[in-house]
């Protein structure tokens, strides 16, 4: 089963008397496990797509389909419960809870997902184990490096086993040592867990990582691969 | 468990901007100290405007005939108590009695050649422990002797008004129990000035047996007051005494119109609490908005990650609760210190008391700490506080998540 579906999306923001095509009617298709790079300038409608896809936010027409499932329909609480439940999110900004250590912020969102103490701290460890961050879990956000940061959120992103993980621009605060060593562990955790990531980027290092490259442009795709697959 | 999070969360959060969770603590502490520090204050004085009355007018029982009634000063026959010394033998005979003693009231007219003023005649037994108070008040001549003879005790005021001192004659009229007035000439021997304007301004006193044979009411009382050393037992002996054919009242019964103007009083005092509690929520609201425009962005990564808006809600009142908690427990202890400090040393007002008359002996006012109001105060403030914070954390809730994510 498709992990998202996309279908004649569009979305349009109006500032002033402004109107703004972000997304036009856009198709696409997106398979559980893949690992899917979308790029195109800014303003292309990257940012508007994850956010379509998160469920963060509703098209103003179109249907977006997660699981076989319209989320167009749902309300704000059970958009909540379902990006609980099956998308992580990566931000460009390392968004960690401030006031919460490397092992909370990976351990809020199993909270919130009423998983057990027990399951909750084997999965939180092995997650930061896993993103090699095992000796800095009771450091606070600013106790750490950007590029530690943004692995704790990766780590955090995965903790839920979600469907997919959706991130925007990843790597744009990092350092190309440090944006190297995320990818690295992303598409590393994209094939132990199966779960598919989604990146919006215009780093080409990050591009280089896709095992599909979604083109965008005006808030259109280009090269028309919306429902193909790179596997 | 996910609760037990928020709180750590919501303790964590007031931790990273300390000066403003400071200040908020102060001003919840100060704000609840000056509720506390007001209702010690009102407490205090009602407290003591009750005492004063107690002490000089009303006792804290007394036994009256049936038929009389608590504001008037009828000498009727019908109204007066055969028995009087027998009545306050028996509660003179009661360990929780201090003092006990007949006196017959009567209202009289005081008279000079030129100047003559309506007066409540009291006779009183010069020598019970129970007109102590009274002879504390005494500020010239001296008290009532033995059997009082041609005596007469009158309020200092009351002199300067008709002109007359210590050593001078005066006239006073009473009617007797058949309604026929009788008159009297009497040597004022001394001048009081208690500090209470309801005897200091109205009041003469004249020895029981004096009153008694001006009047013609043979060894008749208006009634048998009685000074417990515990105001507490007051039902007790109120119960013990009872007698048919007579009336026997508690002190909240002869105070009735004390009791209510304290009850208005409150009400009237409520009013500026309430105003102080207003305040300090204004307070609590803007600190915890402030809290939640700086956290915008965090707010949306909460969000994003699942968070419902009635979990977010629930955090920002952990905050306001945890400040409202710690805030109250200071109030408590701040408040609780002031009032005891003022209810041992008093205020002091100069000389206020004997201008405007209304303090009993006092220059001084007294508070009273009720430490049952203490948390009754500091819980109102909780539930102002949290209920204030609801708009913020509604505020917070309601964010969209890709809004807050877009902050900053």
């Amino acid at each position: 089963m498709a992990a998202i579906e996309l279908e004649h999306a569009t979305k349009i923001y109006t500032i002033g008397e402004v109107e703004t095509r972000a997304l036009d009617g856009v198709s696409l298709t997106i398979e559980e496990g893949e690992f899917t790079a979308l790029v195109g300038p800014s303003g292309s409608g990257k940012t508007t797509m994850l956010q379509l896809m998160g469920c963060l936010d509703k098209p103003n027409s179109g249907t977006v389909k997660i699981n076989g499932q319209d989320v167009t329909r749902l309300n704000a609480n059970q958009r909540a419960d379902l990006r609980r439940e099956k998308i992580g999110f990566i931000f460009q900004f390392f968004a960690l809870v401030p006031v919460l250590s490397a092992y909370e912020n990976v351990e809020l969102p199993l909270l919130l997902n009423g998983v057990g103490a027990k399951e909750r701290k084997e999965r939180a460890t092995a997650l930061l184990e896993a993103v090699g961050l095992a000796d800095r879990m009771d450091h606070r956000p600013d106790q750490m490096s950007g590029g530690e940061q943004q692995r704790v959120a990766i780590a955090r992103a995965l903790a839920p086993r979600p469907l997919l993980v959706l991130a925007d621009e990843p790597t744009a605060n990092l350092d190309t040592a440090n944006g190297e060593q995320a990818m690295d562990i992303m598409a590393r955790l994209n094939k132990e867990t199966g779960t598919a990531f989604i990146f919006a980027t215009h780093d080409q290092r990050v591009v280089a990582y896709a095992q599909r490259i979604v083109k965008m442009r005006d808030g259109r795709l280009v090269d028309g691969n919306a429902n193909g697959s790179a596997k | 468990m996910t609760f037990k999070k928020f709180w750590v969360m919501a303790y964590r959060d007031l931790l990273r901007n300390r000066r403003r969770t400071v200040i908020t603590f102060v001003a919840i502490a100060l704000g609840l100290t000056l509720v506390i520090f007001m209702n010690g204050l009102i407490t205090g004085m009602l407290d003591g405007m009750l005492r004063d009355t107690i002490r000089l007018d009303t006792g804290h029982i007394q036994i009256r005939a049936e038929s009389y009634e608590v504001v008037k000063t009828s000498l009727l026959w019908r109204d007066l108590i055969d028995n009087a010394d027998e009545l306050a033998a028996r509660a003179a005979a009661m360990p929780e009695v201090a003092a006990v003693s007949p006196i017959l009231w009567a209202s009289g007219v005081l008279g000079t050649a030129s100047e003559s003023t309506s007066v409540r005649v009291s006779g009183i037994d010069p020598a019970s422990a129970l007109f102590d108070p009274i002879r504390e008040g005494l500020r010239a001549g001296e008290f009532l002797s033995g059997n009082g003879r041609g005596q007469i005790l009158i309020g200092q005021r009351l002199a300067d008004e008709l002109g007359v001192g210590v050593g001078d004659r005066i006239n006073l009229a009473v009617g007797n129990p058949d309604g026929v007035p009788q008159e009297g000439q009497f040597t004022i021997v001394g001048l009081i000035n208690t500090g209470f304007p309801g005897i200091d301004n109205a009041n003469v006193f004249l020895s029981l047996a004096q009153a008694q044979s001006i009047t013609g009411s043979g060894n008749r009382a208006s009634t048998v007051r009685i000074m417990l050393h515990d105001i507490n037992d007051t039902d007790k002996v109120v119960a013990a005494l009872q007698t048919p054919g007579l009336t026997v009242m508690g002190w909240r019964q002869l105070n009735e119109f004390i009791m209510t103007t304290m009850e208005t009083g409150t009400a009237v005092y409520s009013i500026l609490y309430a105003i102080i509690f207003l305040v300090v929520a204004v307070i609590i609201a803007n600190t915890l908005l402030m809290a939640v425009f700086e956290r915008t962005r965090e707010i949306g990564i909460l969000a994003a990650l699942g968070m419902k808006g009635r979990q977010i809600m629930t955090m920002f009142l952990f905050e306001a609760t945890i400040l409202g908690l710690i805030g109250s427990l200071f109030g408590i202890i701040l408040g609780a210190i002031v009032v005891y400090y003022f209810s041992i040393n008093g205020i002091y007002f100069g000389d206020l008391g004997d201008v405007a008359g209304s303090l009993a002996f006092g220059t001084s006012l007294y508070t009273t700490l009720v430490p049952a109001n203490l948390f009754l105060m500091a819980f109102w403030m909780l539930v102002v506080i949290v209920t204030v914070s609801l708009y913020p954390a509604w505020y917070a809730a309601r964010l969209e998540p890709i809004e807050a994510l877009h902050a900053l």
